[in-house]
């Protein structure tokens, strides 16, 4: 969870990502922010977010993101 | 039969009639049947395509679905390796069908409306041997194919995500594709949202009543007393612009960006208020576009449903796609981590406005008009830290009303000068009117240059539209709530339905050769 926190502050410094949960529904991370953390977060715990997973719902908070990195870390073990 | 016809109201009211006579669960059937008649008024083989749509979708998204039911059984009882294989063998099975749907469908639209594009543009390459004799087959374009060929993929590449469970009727599936409001012009609908609302019974509401006739009156409004008015004069600077200055030219841009604003969300408010009489909100697709900062905000704000469709459809997929990925590491390598990291979203952004442009019109022009868009938004992208250093340093407060009324203007005037592409009468004539605007701008104040044959009552007219389009819009964006004409005194609410009717009976626009049909119903 601390590696995703650090990803999401570098992204986006100003948000609360502890307790945010509608960081798309909410538009506070746009599309572009959306592809680089796509981009950070499958370089970063060696996944491959796939078009399949680019739902509100797995990115609304850093809770959902998590959820979503474990599941593909499962998938992929 | 367009929707701003006496035909469509009196077919309209006749729907709304025998909606709430007949039983609630055969509604959906009323509105089926009322889809196909209107889909039949369109003409030019709009059912046929249509229906080649609506089998091919259907079938698919059913396909789909039983794999997905299969693979559900299947499941129970697997270890998690096999697990995973199953699963791969299932997504590989739905991409063969979603392929087929997607090849067919954007297959039918490519052949349809880019039919003389392509053979022109084939023509001009094999003339460089001598060659390109080559005929268009010359294909009636149906009105609303380029509207419903996204409405279907969109539902179909929703069933292939497991996002939406399929629709076993294929009756529903068709009301689904074709429901008459939305099927000239949009809004582009996604099946949670539309399907379920087509498809309930409702009892008779006054209140959806009201809203449904009060959004039609203003958007009767909006087209007769500003669209149709300003349209004259759009089109007398585009058919003649060796006559005008760059001045006029550039004026003739922003009254065309103002002209089809008015015009797409007239539109827009006519089948809202119609679908609100069958207690169906479709989409929204304007949310006050001309007060965005910059013109990434103008995309979020300006037809909604189709910018939401290439971002969802094709923006994402594309920016997470191996290619992407592969050009970002690139961009890493050779731009450092910051501009490396915006790599993926550029090259989908590139694909993505190619398409807009290109959606928009079979013409190299629309492509520029597409690619200009890309351009600034990826420009504004990469020189993002240095605007911001350069507002540290001038001192200007992002937050102050002084410089959000500049960034709007500023926005409005680029949004305006695109026009250019749209308004000329080709690729070579729009360069040469850019050229015109930046080269020979030729100031002159007079009324000529400002209004070019346009009768002075007329400008007044449009005058009294614009200030209550705009007094509606800073209500809307300020103060929704204020805006709700509903909750105002009924004395409030009369003396505006009076004024409204008084303004389209005295300054709509409604000589013969004024009225015309919508702007974006051409797309």
């Amino acid at each position: 969870m601390e590696q995703l926190m650090n990803i999401l502050k570098e992204l986006r410094p100003e948000v609360d990502f502890e307790t945010e949960t509608a960081l798309i529904d909410g538009a506070i991370l746009d599309s572009f922010d959306l592809v680089s953390l796509i981009g950070e977060l499958n370089e970063a715990f060696h996944i491959e977010i796939s078009f399949d997973d680019v739902e509100p719902e797995n990115f609304n908070s850093a809770e959902a993101m998590m959820s979503l990195i474990r599941r593909l870390q499962e998938e992929d073990s | 039969m367009t929707v701003n016809s006496l035909s469509f109201l009196a077919f309209l009211a006749v729907t709304v009639l025998v909606y709430y006579l007949i039983p609630k669960k055969t509604q959906w059937v009323c509105l089926l049947i009322a889809s196909l008649y209107f889909c039949w008024t369109l003409g030019n083989g709009l059912l046929g395509y249509l229906s080649l749509t609506c089998l091919s979708t259907y079938a698919a998204v059913r396909l789909m679905g039983r794999l997905d039911e299969k693979l559900e059984k299947q499941l129970a009882g697997l270890a998690p390796a096999q697990k995973k294989q199953q699963k791969n063998v299932v997504r590989k099975q739905k991409k063969r069908i979603l392929a087929g749907a997607l090849v067919l469908n954007f297959g039918i639209l490519v052949l349809v409306k880019y039919d003389d594009f392509l053979v022109g543009n084939l023509n001009r390459f094999l003339g460089i041997w001598g060659r390109g004799n080559l005929t268009s087959p010359g294909f009636l374009v149906p009105l609303g194919i380029s509207y419903y060929t996204l409405q279907s993929m969109g539902y179909a590449l929703d069933v292939y995500k497991g996002k939406v469970k399929p629709e076993k009727s294929f009756w529903k599936t068709a009301l689904f594709l074709c429901f008459f409001p939305q099927m000239t012009q949009g809004p582009i609908g996604r099946f949670p949202d539309l399907a379920p609302q087509l498809f309930a019974g409702r009892s008779f509401s006054y209140d959806n009543l009201a809203m449904g006739c009060r959004r039609i009156l203003w958007g009767i409004f909006k087209k007769a007393v500003i669209a149709d008015r300003m349209k004259p004069v759009v089109d007398t600077i585009f058919g003649h612009p060796n006559r005008y200055s760059g001045m006029t030219i550039f004026l003739g841009c922003i009254y065309m960006s103002i002209q089809v604003y008015a015009d797409f969300s007239a539109y827009m408010d006519i089948v809202a208020g119609a679908a609100q009489l069958f207690g169906i909100r479709i989409a929204e697709n304007f949310r006050r576009p001309f007060f965005s900062m910059s013109l990434a905000e103008y995309w979020r704000r300006w037809h909604m449903t189709l910018s939401g469709w290439f971002r969802d459809y094709l923006f994402y997929p594309l920016s997470i796609s191996k290619p992407a990925v592969r050009f970002g590491k690139i961009g890493k390598k050779y731009f450092g981590i910051r501009i490396g990291r915006l790599f993926p979203a550029i090259y989908a952004m590139v694909i993505v406005w190619f398409s807009t442009g290109l959606w928009h019109d079979a013409s190299w022009r629309y492509v520029l008009w597409g690619a200009a868009n890309g351009a600034v938004m990826i420009a504004s992208m990469c020189l993002e830290p240095c605007f911001r250093k350069l507002k540290q340093a001038l001192h200007i407060p992002e937050e102050s009303r002084g410089w959000k009324l500049f960034s709007m203007l500023r926005t409005f005037l680029l949004v305006s000068l695109l026009k250019v592409f749209p308004g000329a009468g080709s690729t070579k004539e729009a360069l040469k009117l850019l050229k015109k605007i930046f080269t020979d701008f030729g100031a002159e104040l007079s009324y000529e240059a400002f209004f070019p044959k346009m009768e002075a009552m007329h400008l007044a007219f449009i005058g009294v539209g614009l200030a209550a389009f705009l007094m509606v819009s800073i209500f809307q964006e300020k103060a929704p709530a204020r805006a709700n004409l509903a909750r105002k005194p009924m004395a409030v609410r009369w003396c505006c339905y009076f004024l409204l009717i008084t303004c389209i009976l005295c300054m709509g626009a409604f000589e013969i050769e004024m009225v015309g049909g919508f702007a974006y119903a051409q797309y």
